[in-house]
């Protein structure tokens, strides 16, 4: 059973989060792709891997050049996993060999920097010594990272290579001395290429230039001959003695290539699993580095199904708003098994508290800092967060109908420690119907051991007595006189920005009885509503309360 | 002293293109590159990118192979790797992509044949050059578009060398005409520094046309090229239009319209010479007129190589022609690819 479906992870902000991990190595994009996260039972190895966690954030800070060295390694790291696959039973190209010289001098490299930072470094993501094949593959023990079947490789291959060098040279010093012999003789010059054109009008040249023994005729057009320095025999049998050993030569580099890929072959184990263990420790720095920049905590993991979050931030949220230079403010809030209802004003940042505490909740169990002040976290079986979404209106069900759909799938899939999180439901259909429906739905889901958040626009649905109820304190404490008087001097973007800055986003808990406020009148007027429908409204209401 | 020493002082980077198809470029390359191994100059050789030349990506024919000296620096994609004749040790894998796959910046350790590329685009192509300086290479040669109008960019190298020949013309006199032709378009004038040339680095992006007038103002034109808006640009050119950016190409149709008497006050600027598509004879004209163009960046030609040869089979004389192309740019250094020597 997965922990929170895919609709979960992006509306709660977890998805976001994830994007902006920065993993340096494709082992490290791999292993966060994959991640899982920790269950109810495993409490222990969740807690063992956030202080993994927070041990790599104190080296961040305290041996900031060495993570810097080895965040630039991280970055040049490439996935090899394919070609070590094929070490067995094919050869290598020398591409490919390149590649794994190249894995292999960064796995010395970070293997030097875990021994300079040993405190820091959990003890299973210490990499295995790779330094035999290293220098397999690095014969002259060079370390630096560039490759040639070189003629270290092998004794054959070295003589062979030296025999052509010494044949080409052969030829070159017989053309070059033929050369100069001719162009003393003759007082002719010839091309690099060892070529002499003749412009055909210049019959002299052309007499004296075919008399020449040395030369032969190369090939002609109405205009130019040229002329080319006469092979024999004795170069001849050169060219073809290089051929020869042309083909030895490319045969011995096959045979390096083959005795190289079985050693590759022989250890591929080991360097695979040292490409896992980057990996980790790839996604773990990463983790840290990103509590670090987020001023994350590291969660308490509680032995019972408790969410308790001291100021917490809505990543996403915070983002949005200081990019715009203003701040978030933290929201607290303890949940436990039972319903808790979040009530409150229009605007007053209900659904941003039911995302957080999602959030909160899906980091956690994925072994990722939280953003509070502080936080203790059970874990749960199943997260879900039913929230108005427009996927379901392009299938053409109405918002109803497809809220309707996706809380029977909740009822079917929760079990024991679940974490249910539900936005405003049957807001949709009519008040009377709804209200009864979500009395009802609060009822059945307060009878589980369940975490149930409900946020809602209606009163005393607080039924049940371990249903808990929560407020978000709204405009309630505002300064009125003030925020009218700036709206005053507000374009129509910068009012809801300005409302929003009098909104207390708080949460408090109240008793059962408690009206909560009424700010949608005043709200809508702020925002530009004629009088004449707001004090008609204010007039129904007067009625209906009589 | 051969030409690429000579050269080797004054210019880090040198891209060769040819003036036409089949204009010896090539056997220009060919010939530095001999001239490199007789001298002991360490080159480095890559070529731009190969965007209009999918049929050579694809078949891998027409794109000669070159003959590379130990101790050469080239670059040469993955795919093509192994399809090299020449012993390469690879100094480094870059980050520049192509469709041949990456490139590897790689060392000669055996001579012989091999084919090289470059990245894509002008940006990557001046690094992946810093790069094979700082392994070694005295100069790298860039083997540039296959013909003048396709140069990617003429601010890729420091300098070219162009490449020209028989294939041009029949007429040896009209051979010399347009080659002179060309570097004259190359050695026009850099817009200064200035406001004008501020604004249109500031606003190239927009790829509009831009009239300055003489007292500082300055507008743009919706009309997003020059194409067929000749009439056009004759109506708003007027006595206090000083000049005027053309984005595109600056071709004939674009300045038919215009009242030559507007010439003598209104200069017109365009990217560079290779945005020019004017021949000799009209060019001479428009200049006779008081037509007058600067660029925003200008290109150095370090060199002309002849090829007297056209593969249409006939040819010229080697010195004749030699003799020709020297007496019309006494300033530049010219070879005979075949011959040698200077």
């Amino acid at each position: 059973m997965r922990l929170a479906n895919s609709k979960t992870k992006s509306e709660t902000g977890f998805d976001h989060v994830i994007q902006n991990i920065s993993v340096g190595t494709p082992f490290g994009r791999k292993a966060l792709k994959e991640i899982e996260p920790f269950m109810p039972g495993q409490e222990h190895q969740l807690r063992e891997e956030l202080a993994k966690v927070a041990v790599l954030l104190s080296a961040v800070s305290e041996q900031p050049g060495k993570i810097e060295i080895l965040d630039e390694i991280f970055m040049e790291v490439k996935d090899i996993t394919q070609t070590v696959g094929r070490s067995a039973g094919n050869a290598l190209s020398v591409v490919e060999l390149f590649e794994v010289k190249n894995f292999l001098i960064q796995m010395k490299r970070i293997s030097d920097i875990e021994t300079a930072l040993i405190q820091y470094i959990p003890k299973e993501l210490i990499l295995a010594d790779t330094t035999a094949i290293l220098d397999i593959l690095d014969p002259r023990k060079d370390r630096i990272n560039t490759f040639y079947i070189y003629d270290e490789f092998s004794e054959k291959l070295a003589s062979y290579r030296k025999e052509k060098r010494e044949l080409e040279l052969e030829i070159r010093k017989y053309q070059k001395e033929l050369r100069q012999q001719i162009e003393k003789t003759y007082g002719v010059s010839l091309t690099p290429r060892f070529e002499i054109l003749i412009s055909k009008a210049n019959a002299d040249m052309l007499e004296k230039v075919r008399a020449i023994p040395e030369l032969e005729f190369d090939s002609e057009d109405y205009m130019t001959a040229t002329y080319a320095l006469r092979s024999n025999e004795a170069i001849f049998a050169v060219k073809r003695k290089m051929e020869d050993l042309n083909v030895l030569i490319e045969d011995e580099e096959l045979s390096v290539r083959e005795k190289l890929s079985r050693e590759i072959a022989r250890c591929g184990d080991t360097l695979l699993r040292n490409g896992l263990r980057i990996g980790e420790l790839d996604l773990i720095l990463a983790k840290a580095k990103y509590a670090g920049a987020h001023r994350c905590v590291e969660p308490e993991i509680l032995s019972d199904h408790r969410v308790s979050i001291e100021d917490g931030r809505h990543i996403v949220v915070e983002e949005i708003l200081e990019s715009k230079g203003k701040a978030f403010k933290p929201v607290s809030i303890t949940l436990e098994d039972g319903v808790t209802c979040i009530t409150g004003a229009n605007m007053g940042g209900k659904t941003v508290s039911l995302k957080l505490a999602g959030l909160v909740a899906l980091l956690a169990q994925h072994g990722f800092f939280v953003p509070c002040a502080s936080a203790g976290i059970g874990l749960s079986s199943y997260i879900h967060i039913l929230i108005g979404d427009t996927q379901s209106m392009q299938r053409g069900l109405s918002s109803f109908g497809g809220e309707m759909e996706e809380l029977k799938d909740i009822l079917d899939q929760s079990r024991d420690n679940a974490l249910i999180l539900i936005d405003e439901i049957a807001n949709g259909t009519n008040p009377v119907e709804g209200l009864a429906l979500t009395k009802s739905i609060i009822g059945y889901l307060d009878r589980r051991k369940y975490i149930t958040v409900i946020t809602t626009h209606f009163d005393n649905v607080a039924v049940g007595d371990r249903v808990r109820s929560m407020q978000v304190r709204g405009l309630a404490g505002a300064d009125m006189e003030k925020l009218v008087r700036e709206l005053r001097y507000a374009n129509r973007r910068e009012r809801i920005e300005v409302i929003a800055k009098y909104m207390d986003y708080r949460l408090y808990p109240v008793g059962g009885g408690e009206e909560i406020p009424k700010d949608a009148l005043n709200i809508a007027k702020m925002l530009g509503i004629y009088d004449e429908i707001i004090d008609h409204a204010k007039q129904i209401l007067i009625k209906g309360g009589n | 002293m051969g030409l690429l020493r000579r050269l080797t002082g004054k210019y880090r980077t040198l891209s060769i293109v040819g003036m036409a198809k089949n204009a010896g470029k090539t056997t220009a390359l060919n010939y530095l590159i001999e001239e490199a191994m007789d001298e002991g100059i360490r080159i480095g050789l890559t070529s731009t990118g190969r965007d209009g030349e999918t049929l050579d990506l694809v078949t891998f024919t027409e794109k000669p192979r070159i003959f590379a000296e130990t101790d050469t620096i080239v670059t040469v994609p993955v795919k093509l790797f192994e399809l090299a004749d020449a012993g390469l040790e690879i100094l480094r894998m870059t980050e520049y992509g192509t469709p041949l796959g990456q490139i590897l910046i790689c060392r000669v350790a055996e001579s012989g044949y091999v084919q090289i590329a470059g990245p894509l685009n002008v940006r990557d192509h001046k690094r992946l050059c810093a790069e094979m300086m700082s392994l070694g290479a005295e100069i790298v040669l860039i083997d540039g578009a296959i013909d003048r109008k396709s140069i990617a960019a003429p601010g890729i190298s420091d300098g070219v060398i162009i490449a020209t020949g028989a294939v041009i013309s029949r007429s040896m006199k009209k051979v010399v005409e347009e080659t002179l032709h060309i570097v004259g378009l190359y050695s026009l004038p850099e817009l200064p520094d200035g406001d004008t040339r501020r604004r249109i680095l500031e606003s190239r992006e927009s790829d509009q046309i831009m009239l300055f007038s003489a007292d500082g103002g300055a507008r743009t034109l919706d009309l997003k090229t020059g194409l067929a808006a000749s009439r056009y640009l004759d109506e708003v050119i007027d006595g206090d239009i000083a000049s005027i950016y053309i984005p595109g190409a600056l071709t004939l149709s674009v300045v038919a319209d215009i009242h030559p008497a507007k010439f003598k006050h209104a200069r017109f600027i365009v990217k560079d010479a290779t945005r020019i598509f004017i021949e000799s004879a009209p060019w001479q004209h428009l200049l006779k007129k008081g037509f007058q163009v600067s660029v925003l960046e200008a290109v150095k030609v370090a060199a002309l190589t002849v090829n007297p040869y056209s593969p249409s089979g006939y040819s010229f004389d080697h010195e004749v022609l030699l003799e020709e192309m020297r007496r019309a740019m006494p300033d530049i250094p010219i070879v005979d690819v075949k011959l040698g020597g200077d």
